[in-house]
């Protein structure tokens, strides 16, 4: 009987070529997350000692992170060779557990979200009934409260303005079914989840802002969205507050998210990067239910502006300033600002920068620019500032990105065959 | 509960579109998963809910986007029998087929609304599969590229060369040694079944790769 779920695994593996995450099997096998953890690890313990076909494994690492004096909790997926690395440069481990095992070498981790999509979408209404996340009072809205309008906010709210706070309200006033709708019934969740993983996209409406997710290439945290949409109502109520449209709210979202949005636009165009390494604000603490009620407050009371992509940590201390210091001024404005005009908004607008850096190369930027638009003009002037700061700060990163990507650019040019044209030619073509 | 015949063109063109549309993602899907273009040109972008790798070279996304443009009408009048993705290697021999078989019964019966959420379910499906088809499949030599061919049914290409549907984007009969591979490996690699087509997709490997 205990021996069952290795040959359960096997099957799934190498047979049907399926990843098989720990989520997932706890959902096939109606077995408690940790139980499907263990599975996984007894797995491949097995079979690598029995040496038989290459297994692949992606790995849960969480701990506390510091970086230059800010302390936050990171929570990374990893592959297998990266593990010791990733756990070296934390300060305290809190938990690393086997995420997934499967044959392929995955070239990213998109493909671990699609995996578990159906699993959890058609287990919905149940989908913490595995989980070691557990909260009793957190239970989905009635269509009575969702139609009610949200109240206005406090003023402490503005130290919780981060885009990390205000997701989970965001999904828990429309329900959980909201995030997994076909049809956009939500022009929230679309818009938000468009800024998180396609930054084609140009025109966020200006509701967007107020309900960003942390601007990571990360469609995880859509994930762990769900778990954490189950929390007591008091937080619920606190952070439904927060995200009141007033005025001045706004341009505060906008600037600290804005700093996330380069984020995350960095960190999509570092794929070349092969450490799939991401980072989640929330607390992945399965094995931590007692601690869960203090860090929650924590979290709300403390704001942490950091917690970005390993891969960006050099630039994001410099943004961090940057956008304190927009806050400030944003704040003061818009004080006055209110008294004049009664409907400004802000908008943050994808926008392309084409130049030739001094390689002789043309470069492509995609930066999200902070626009405000309304019928009258005349607010034009403070928000230039903003985007100059944006761009100045990001030029010295995409400076980086943009000759790694000449670097592999030359080399893809001595293979490619003359039967379609030149990758090259994009980039030298004037 | 609807029953549609093929003469209604609009929903032929639904069809079409949905099926062309997939058939874009996983274009992109493979050319990144098979390693024929460098990574770093890929960026993540979502389709069906889920994050896909899409390509940003704007030459290489018109000219799938042509080709696909010429594939639709094909596809709406159901003659489209098959549509390969071939990888070549340098010498301009075929190392690895993708093909999607596409079918689409003769009468189309909408049943309910959640028609199309079912079929993007099976896409996503079939997206997976490709992304994980490494597993199986042998490592391609460096320095591939790539092509798209289209089987199609009866004579129908006849129409196609008299209408050319893109300016200066022509389609040529191909050649014996693009479509017939030497000693070919047959993995397949996901089906799938719905109202509006049926779908199978497998691989065709050449055994020695380089």
């Amino acid at each position: 009987m205990d021996e069952l779920y290795l040959d359960n695994i096997d099957e799934y593996v190498h047979d049907h070529n399926k990843i098989v995450t720990y989520k997932w099997l706890s959902v096939t096998l109606g077995v408690h997350v940790n139980t499907a953890k263990q599975m996984l690890y007894h797995y491949l313990d097995h079979k690598r000692k029995e040496s038989s076909a290459p297994l692949h494994a992606t790995y849960l690492v969480s701990g506390r992170f510091e970086d230059n004096g800010q302390t936050s909790h990171r929570v990374s997926l990893v592959r297998e060779d990266q593990v010791e690395d990733v756990k070296s440069k934390m300060s305290l481990i809190a938990s690393v557990h086997v995420y997934s095992v499967q044959k392929a070498l995955l070239k990213d981790s998109s493909t671990l979200y699609s995996v578990d999509y159906d699993a959890v979408k058609d287990n919905l209404k149940n989908c913490s009934r595995y989980s070691a996340i557990r909260c009793a009072s957190a239970v989905p809205m009635s269509s009575v409260e969702m139609q009610r309008p949200p109240s206005p906010e406090p003023e402490s709210k503005k130290s919780s303005m981060n885009g990390e706070a205000q997701k989970p309200s965001t999904k828990s006033q429309k329900g959980i079914m909201g995030m997994f709708a076909n049809k956009p019934t939500s022009k929230t969740q679309d818009s938000s989840k468009e800024i998180k993983l396609g930054p084609k996209d140009d025109t966020p409406e200006a509701d967007a802002t107020k309900s960003k997710p942390a601007g990571k290439a990360n469609p995880m945290s859509n994930f762990f969205g769900t778990q954490l949409s189950k929390k007591p109502d008091k937080t619920i109520k606190v952070e439904e507050a927060a995200q009141s449209p007033t005025a001045e709210q706004k341009p505060q979202t906008s600037s600290q998210p804005e700093e996330k949005q380069e984020a995350a636009v960095e960190t999509q165009k570092d794929t070349k990067k092969d450490s799939r390494s991401k980072t989640k604000r929330i607390q992945d603490s399965d094995s931590e239910e007692e601690k869960m009620e203090k860090k929650k407050r924590r979290r709300i009371k403390k704001p942490e502006p950091d917690s970005s992509d390993e891969d960006v940590i050099p630039d994001s201390p410099q943004q961090v300033e940057t956008s304190l210091k927009k806050t400030a001024k944003t704040v003061s404005y818009s004080q006055q600002v209110h008294s004049e005009i009664k409907t400004r908004k802000r908008r943050r607008v994808l926008k392309h920068h084409t130049f030739q850096d001094e390689e002789g190369c043309i470069v492509t930027e995609k930066v999200y620019e902070s626009e405000s638009y309304s019928e009258t003009e005349d607010d034009a002037q403070p928000t230039k500032q903003a985007p100059k700061d944006v761009g100045a700060a990001k030029l010295p990163a995409s400076q980086k990105d943009d000759e790694k990507k000449s670097q592999k650019k030359a080399s893809a040019n001595a293979n490619k065959g003359s039967k379609q044209a030149s990758i090259m030619g994009f980039f030298q073509k004037k | 509960m609807t029953t549609i015949t093929r003469q209604d063109l609009n929903f032929g063109q639904v069809v079409a579109d949905i099926l062309c549309e997939f058939l874009e993602v996983a274009i992109h899907l493979i050319l990144y998963v098979r390693e024929v273009y460098p990574s770093g040109i890929f960026q993540k972008r979502k389709k069906y809910n889920v994050p896909v790798q899409m390509s940003c070279h704007p030459e290489l996304n018109q000219y799938i986007q042509d080709t696909l443009h010429c594939v639709k009408p094909l596809i709406e009048k159901n003659d489209a029998e098959k549509v390969v993705v071939v990888i070549t290697d340098k010498e301009h021999r075929p190392v690895e087929r993708f093909v999607f078989e596409i079918s689409q019964p003769p009468l189309l019966s909408i049943s309910s609304d959640t028609l199309l959420s079912h079929v993007e379910q099976l896409l996503r499906a079939f997206l997976l599969k490709i992304s994980v088809c490494d597993a199986v499949l042998i490592n391609n030599p460096p320095g591939c590229s790539f092509t798209v061919l289209v089987h199609t049914r009866d004579a129908a290409t006849r129409n196609m060369e008299k209408v050319q549907v893109i300016k200066d984007f022509p389609w040529i009969v191909a050649d014996e040694q693009e479509v017939h591979m030497q000693e070919p490996r047959l993995i397949p690699l996901k089906t799938m079944t719905s109202d509006i087509v049926k779908m199978q997709l497998y691989v065709e490997e050449r055994a020695q790769k380089s």
